[in-house]
């Protein structure tokens, strides 16, 4: 997971550039801009999908500020628990909603709409990378482990 | 009430801010609990089809192809990235030395560094935070409860001032909140379009500007009596050299997205991708501490996102409910004047952005207060400007306002009673409350740069020869060029 998400995180830098990119594309150019930001959408939904796990992970959540943020190891054991209640039967039931329409994206390589720019279907897939991470996160933060040293 | 009726919502806001405060479990697993338990309540109870809420995984993709979200990891990146760079102090030295013959310098110039920053930092915490680290040790000798107020009022200037991550959530929330207004019983949009965040910009941009002046005043005049432990040193050449091209740069962005040249993801973009390259050029940071910023931005990008994903999961849940129309209903058939009722809309924003933040506000609660408020207004601008200041003014209210609660946590300074923050946030409480009363009286407060050939425009269908040039940027020919929207 940790490694997953260092890369993850460099995901930002071409993300930015891409998102730059656009203006340059659209008015010096005239081409590609549509096509950069096609590229863009797929980067920000991958980036995405597993940012909201390393959020719990890091303890960066919004929470009721009196309660302290906690993360994912610092938190008790009666939170961890109440955590995996509260995200576990949204997360099944989104997988088991979501998965013929991802099956049938990737199946048909789904392009981007507008652009027919390939890999449209990345960005479903991501929704399904961003409930499996949540899932897995919160059965991990049931393990218990040591707080690391100052 | 019943539980599973159309007022099953407001048991379901109910539910969620009980167990907020109770339980201090982050917002967005509460967000997604709250809905899946509502939801199985609604199936069971026969209120609506499990089949209906296939339609939720189609929104949460929604948002993971979003243009305007795109535009969420850059803020943050940019303020992670503020936080750790000597632009922000460059900026608060160069402007503490233009304002020092005031006497308030350091007020002064923790204002400019928040109108100048603020709207390119992501939130309010954000700004609290960096705002913290840059103002705080440079008030030591300031009242505390004067200077923890500083702090909060400058931390939320980049609620209104364009082209704020808030504002541009806020103007796709009030597209969709004026669309749904246009569907209501006995509205009609008259010479009025759908808003876009293109005329939530040029709505805001005098209000915000007018809060500036106002609260500059106040800064001056609460300042010019203080003394300030930690005389301003003055700028090395390099610092304000550093400072102008700073300033220059944001002003060349916000301009190019107020006049829409550049969308506002770009802007974002710009932004960033002009940090990263000074940032490289100068080896202001190391391998680890990038590594550190890129990991930041990955946390905080992911608890604003989780926040979206929540408030999404729950709105869907809320009006299968039809709260959302029966609130409506409720406020439509209010037999007071318009206005008053608009006002007492008003008043319920503010209470609950009171408690929340500006992305919960943003996400859960204006998209069910915002179309009622329109219709009875009769105008979207001005509904989203007032919006924007009532959100400002309730984030400055002690003790729970969110603004003085990052002040108070985060700035270091001595704790000071609710009843003394009070009293040092009450000159500017007064100021944003004077000009909020403006807009509410006077809408065409909001109206005065307002750009009536895009509004036509944006209406008209497209001509054979934009159909014609945008079909060849699509098939990626030289050629074509898109103006912005």
């Amino acid at each position: 997971m940790g490694a997953l998400r260092r890369f993850t995180g460099f995901l930002a830098l071409p993300l930015a550039l891409l998102l730059f990119a656009q203006w340059p594309l659209r008015e010096l150019i005239q081409a590609y801009s549509r096509q950069a930001n096609d590229l863009a959408q797929i980067l920000f939904a991958l980036y995405m999908a597993v940012a909201v796990s390393a959020a719990s992970a890091a303890g960066t959540h919004l929470a009721a500020l009196h309660k302290g943020r906690s993360s994912a190891v610092s938190m008790p054991r009666w939170r961890r628990w109440a955590l995996l209640l509260c995200v576990a039967p949204w997360a099944l039931f989104l997988l088991w909603a979501c998965a013929p329409m991802v099956f049938e994206s990737v199946r048909h390589w789904e392009k981007f709409g507008e652009t027919l720019t390939p890999g449209y279907f990345l960005v479903k897939l991501a929704l399904v990378l961003l409930l499996l991470l949540v899932l897995a996160q919160a059965l991990l933060q049931l393990v218990p482990r040591k707080e690391p040293r100052p | 009430m019943s539980l599973i009726g159309p007022a099953a919502g407001a048991w379901m806001l109910l539910a969620l801010a009980v167990l907020v405060v109770s339980t201090g479990l982050p917002v967005w697993a509460l967000l997604c609990a709250v809905a899946s338990a509502f939801a199985a309540l609604g199936v069971l109870g026969g209120q609506f089809d499990l089949n209906i809420l296939a339609a939720l995984p189609t929104r949460l993709v929604g948002l993971l192809e979003h243009d305007l979200l795109q535009a969420l990891p850059l803020y943050v990146f940019i303020g992670v990235l503020l936080q750790r760079l000597s632009v922000a102090d460059a900026l608060f030295s160069s402007l503490c030395r233009l304002f020092r013959r005031s006497g308030a310098g350091p007020s002064l110039a923790a204002l400019g560094v928040g109108a100048l920053i603020a709207p390119m930092n992501g939130s309010v915490a954000s700004s609290s935070a960096l705002l913290a680290r840059l103002v705080a040790p440079r008030l030591g000798g300031a009242d505390a409860a004067r200077a923890t107020a500083l702090i909060s009022v400058s931390a939320t200037i980049g609620v209104v001032v364009p082209p704020s991550l808030v504002l541009i959530l806020l103007g796709d929330a009030m597209l969709n909140a004026h669309t749904e207004a246009s569907n209501l019983p006995g509205f009609t949009l008259g010479t009025q379009r759908i808003i876009n965040t293109q005329d939530l910009f040029h709505a805001a941009l005098l209000p915000a500007a007018a809060v500036l002046a106002l609260w500059a005043l106040v800064a001056w005049w609460q300042g010019r009596s203080e003394r300030h432990q930690a005389a301003p040193v003055a700028p090395r050449r390099s610092e304000m050299a550093l400072a102008l091209l700073a300033v220059g740069a944001i002003l060349v962005l916000l301009a190019g997205v107020f006049t829409g040249k550049i969308y506002a993801v770009e802007g974002a973009a710009s932004g960033g991708v002009l940090l990263i390259v000074s940032t490289l050029t100068s080896r202001a940071l190391n391998r680890v501490q990038w590594s550190e910023v890129l990991g930041n931005t990955l946390a905080l990008s992911g608890a604003l996102f989780a926040l979206l994903v929540g408030a999404t999961s729950f709105s869907l849940v809320f009006r299968l409910f039809g709260t959302d129309r029966w609130f409506a209903a409720l406020v439509l058939g209010s037999t007071l004047a318009p206005q008053l009722t608009a006002a007492l809309v008003l008043l319920l924003v503010a209470l609950c952005a009171w408690v929340l933040d500006a992305f919960e506000m943003v996400f859960v609660i204006i998209p069910v207060l915002a179309p009622p408020l329109i219709m009875h207004l009769g105008d979207a601008q001005q509904a989203a400007v007032l919006l924007l200041l009532v959100l400002q003014l309730s984030f400055l209210i002690p003790p729970m306002g969110y603004a003085v609660l990052m002040a108070r946590s985060r700035s270091g300074l001595a704790q000071v009673s609710s009843a003394r923050l009070v009293r040092a946030l009450r000159p500017f409480i007064l100021a944003q409350l004077a000009l909020t009363l403006i807009v509410f009286a006077v809408p065409s407060a909001v109206h005065l740069l307002d750009a009536p050939a895009a509004a036509i425009s944006a209406e008209a269908p497209l001509s054979d020869q934009e159909i014609a040039r945008q079909l060849q940027e699509m098939a990626g020919e030289p050629g074509a060029s898109a103006p912005p929207p």
